[in-house]
């Protein structure tokens, strides 16, 4: 065991409340916070995470009586957080802020009755069902400025905030109906083996709302050789977590659990084309939900952005490197949540290997939607100011399409800046087309 | 795996101007840190040796120099590295005031004291010139800001004693300027104050309040204006050019406790200097292990979710700070370890860390714990004499022989380390180093 080792399980034993203990009240948090950035309705980071903490420390241990003075916690505001983990990032001392923040939102919601906002908001499965179902109807409501004022009068949601068309078919559907379709009627006992095969986790935005990133991850998996195996699955939980809503979190966490963890001990790897999910599914069952039994983990440890898995494939050497030439400006952005996966920016080394293609960093730190933060009513003008300036690089740089990898994020880019904001395995599926394009080759499908 | 020519690990003073330097050579450069480091905290000026009875920094570097100090190999370095820093600085719209040959003198601080500089940013250069006997001090800061008391600095600074035999002011005043929508803050900070002077409109009428106010307190009398270090941090060079203008009298900013405004302008140019020569600077990653074979460093190992990652490189620069910065850890049985490769460490027995009088002038001798390396900054074995890594150079606090408090060198030491250990990666030769013989060890190790 080397120095290293004894200094990191030392940490490891430490709760994400303990952390606090190793504030050093420096400020690096509070000059990082996007929120902070735009509005004093947050008291920052610091005062909120580790300096509110023995405030709640000293509420949890119930001090009272006459002469004790039970210090209100600053606890009201807490729910302007958005989540986007910077204040984590660049803490100095390794102090888990804004996991802190999250747990305490989702102690202020325990036993309560949560909005019916903050509940909506959060059963994207529920509501993408529904959608789905009534997607003509969905649509056009969801759409309708009249409807959407309703929305905002009776349920908080914002008028303005973006969201996106609900598919005519959930990508489930369309995947066991083309199954279906194959000779063996898809009921064949023989898969391919871990090395031939991924399985995809889809999440509620490939499911619902955005089919044709799914297929196009699985078109770019097949050209590199990886079948794709669709397994049942429920949301991830995060919208649940960032609401607060942890019990429900925890049961979403191990109905993914159960189906996924069979393939990660038969060696697959887990591949999302949702960064955030990606990210709840490798982190946030065990950090934010307590999580730590045998299914958590082993998913947890096979799970993988699709970028991340395409490079790595690049680095073994096995990725199809014959990109066509895509010859054109490509603002990008990377979601906070894929910060926190620490894989630095797959997407821009992948991006790099197409020809023409000159995407570019757009260096900012959120884009303010943050999940389903920016939605609601009195958080919106918030998520549209801290957004603002790269609406602005985006604009200006007078590209026709912009880049993200995380669903939020590209429809409140989309909406904001009216370019179109795809998901990087598009660019590279339609790289990949060039390349047949130019030469002729045979499509993967 | 990602591969980088240099890996730096820490995002200090003295990790940046490696980066920056070897991003500039040509060489492919990874900056990882596990968060925001030293230009967060500091004064954001060059403290680059000011030992007691040095007259300028160039004397006190060769008073430094002739002990046993990093200056003693160093020493020559320091006047290249420095002058290379300002140039790139200024090109980037941050201008620094002083040389190595400038005076060092007494300059007020945010809680009335005097501190002893000679190389400042432009912004603070006003502080450095002579006091005229007739000279009035006004001190003015904005109503309600906690981090800023004129009233209480221009008290200190009116006594003598404070200034300790040099020139100084012959009258000081304090005043308070009442910004709008400022009084009612309960939580103000720095960086707020800083992004309201970013703000041209904001900044045209905070500016127009700060220059009525001096007019009146100055009276038509001659003299400097100090004012806390907040004049804008994306656009500190457009707001400090409009407050020269507006103001009565000649102002220069005082820096404040953390967030460094000063210090964090300095992050941001240094940073896009890295970023714009094709470098990369990633935050929030903390090193999980150092992959080390045949006596040199081959990859490093970063912290993410759910797995590491490896970065592969040809050589490492340890930018890891000292026993503050978190790149030496006392051990709970009165040890002083490096964590990342259990370099040998250069540290007093445990009885023999501290002296009994906490303020003692000579200070104490774990002061100057640090990795002994050669003259090309490669670590030294136990014996003092072998090099322990051929393939890793050693910058800034973790040197050891400094005792940086006390002497004022460790933004000297920094830049003079991170150009060397840059200078010595710069060719691909010098990234493959076997069998080079250790250059000019110190004898007195």
């Amino acid at each position: 065991m080397t120095i290293a080792d004894i200094v990191r399980e030392a940490a490891e034993e430490r709760p994400v409340s303990a952390s606090s203990d190793e504030c050093l009240k420096c400020n690096v948090c509070n000059t990082v916070c996007p929120v902070l950035r735009v509005t004093d309705l947050f008291a920052g980071p610091k005062y909120e995470g580790p300096q509110a903490q023995r405030y709640r420390m000293a509420g949890l241990q119930q001090i009272q009586g006459p002469d004790s003075v039970n210090p209100k916690s600053p606890d009201h505001s807490v729910d302007y957080c958005s989540g986007c983990g910077w204040c984590t990032t660049v803490c100095p001392a390794g102090v888990k802020i804004a996991e802190m923040n999250s747990q305490a939102r989702g102690r202020l919601r325990e036993g309560r009755r949560p909005k019916l906002r903050d509940w909506g908001l959060a059963q994207t499965d529920l509501v993408g069902t529904m959608g789905v179902l009534f997607s003509p109807f969905a649509n056009f409501a969801f759409h309708n400025r009249v409807v959407r004022a309703a929305f905002e009068l009776a349920l908080g949601v914002h008028r303005k905030a973006p969201f996106p068309q609900f598919s005519k078919r959930t990508f489930q559907s369309t995947w066991k109906r083309r199954q279906a379709r194959r000779p063996d009627g898809g009921t064949t006992k023989t898969r391919p083996g871990p090395d031939k095969a991924v399985v995809y986790f889809h999440g509620c935005s490939a499911n619902y709302y955005e089919p044709h990133v799914a297929e196009a991850a699985i078109w770019v998996l097949k050209r590199n050789g990886f079948e794709t195996i669709v397994p049942e699955q429920v949301c991830c939980g995060l919208p649940l977590i960032s609401n607060g809503l942890y019990d429900d979190a925890r049961e979403r966490a191990c109905k993914n659990g159960s189906v996924f963890a069979e393939y990660a001990r038969a060696g697959y790897r887990i591949v999302g084309t949702s960064t955030s999910c990606t990210h709840t599914l490798k982190a946030e069952y065990e950090e934010m939900l307590d999580m730590r039994d045998a299914d958590t983990t082993a998913v947890s440890h096979a799970t993988w952005d699709i970028c991340e898995f395409l490079l790595d494939l690049h680095e073994e050497g096995r990725l199809d490197t014959n990109f066509g030439r895509l010859d054109e400006d490509l603002p990008y952005h990377a979601p906070c949540q894929l910060r926190s996966h620490g894989i630095g920016l797959p997407a821009l080394d992948l991006f790099a290997l197409v020809p023409g293609l000159r995407a570019k960093d757009m260096d900012h730190d959120c884009c303010g939607i943050a999940g389903t933060y920016g939605m609601k009513k009195e958080k919106y003008p918030i998520a549209m100011k801290v957004g603002a300036p790269l609406f602005e690089k985006v604009k200006a740089s007078g590209a026709t399409v912009a880049a993200c990898d995380s669903e939020t994020c590209r429809w409140q880019i989309e909406t904001a800046t009216g370019v179109r904001t795809r998901h990087p395995i598009e660019i590279l599926a339609e790289a990949y087309r060039a390349a047949d394009k130019a030469g002729g080759g045979t499509a993967a499908d | 795996m990602p591969h980088a020519d240099v890996v730096v690990i820490g995002a200090g003073l003295s990790g940046l101007v490696a980066a920056a330097r070897l991003a500039e050579t040509g060489a492919t450069v990874t900056l990882v840190a596990k968060g925001h480091a030293s230009t967060h905290w500091g004064a954001g000026g060059l403290d680059v040796a000011a030992p007691v009875g040095a007259g300028t920094p160039a004397e006190g570097v060769a008073r430094l120099a002739a002990e046993d100090h990093p200056y003693s190999f160093l020493g020559p370095d320091v006047a290249p590295s420095v002058a290379w820093l300002l140039e790139r600085l200024e090109a980037s719209g941050l201008p620094y005031a002083g040389t190595l040959d400038t005076p060092i003198r007494r300059v007020p601080t945010a809680i009335g004291g005097t501190r002893r500089v000679a190389i400042v940013p432009a912004a603070q250069a006003a502080a450095l010139r002579p006091w005229d006997r007739d000279e009035l001090l006004v001190v003015a800061g904005p109503a309600g800001f906690k981090d800023f008391w004129p009233a209480a600095i221009a008290d200190s600074l009116g006594r003598e004693s404070v200034w300790q035999g040099a020139d100084r002011p012959s009258h000081v005043t304090g005043v308070s300027v009442e910004l709008a929508g400022i009084a009612d803050r309960n939580n103000l900070n720095a960086m707020h104050l800083a992004r309201r002077f970013d703000d041209p409109a904001q900044r045209a009428d905070d500016i127009g309040r700060f220059a009525a106010a001096v007019r009146k307190a100055a009276g038509g009398r001659p003299g400097r204006v100090a004012v806390p270090a907040v004049f804008g941090l994306g656009e500190h060079a457009e707001a400090w050019e409009e407050l020269r203008a507006r103001l009565p009298l000649e102002p220069f900013e005082i820096p404040l406790v953390p967030p460094s405004i000063p210090g964090m302008r300095l992050w941001h140019v240094l940073r896009e200097r890295i970023r714009a020569a094709g470098g990369r600077v990633q935050i929030g990653e903390a090193v999980h292990r150092i992959h080390v074979e045949g006596g040199r460093v081959i990859a490093v190992e970063m912290e993410a979710a759910a797995r590491t990652h490896l970065i592969r490189t040809e050589a490492l620069i340890m930018a890891t700070g000292g026993l503050a910065g978190g790149g030496l850890v006392a051990t709970g049985d009165g040890h002083i370890v490096e964590p990342l490769l259990n370099l040998h460490v250069d540290a007093p027995e445990h009885d023999a860390w501290l002296v009994a009088d906490a303020l003692d002038p000579s200070g104490h001798p774990i002061e100057a714990a640090g990795i002994a390396t050669d003259a090309g900054l490669r670590p030294l074995a136990h014996d003092g004499r072998t090099v322990a890594l051929a393939n890793v150079l050693v910058a800034g606090a973790l040197l050891a022989g400094q005792r940086s408090l006390r002497e004022r060198c460790g933004d000297g030491i920094a830049v003079a380390s991170g150009w060397r250990a840059a200078n010595e990666l710069a060719t691909d030769a010098a990234r493959t180093p076997i069998g080079r013989e250790p250059l000019a060890v110190r004898t007195d190790q």
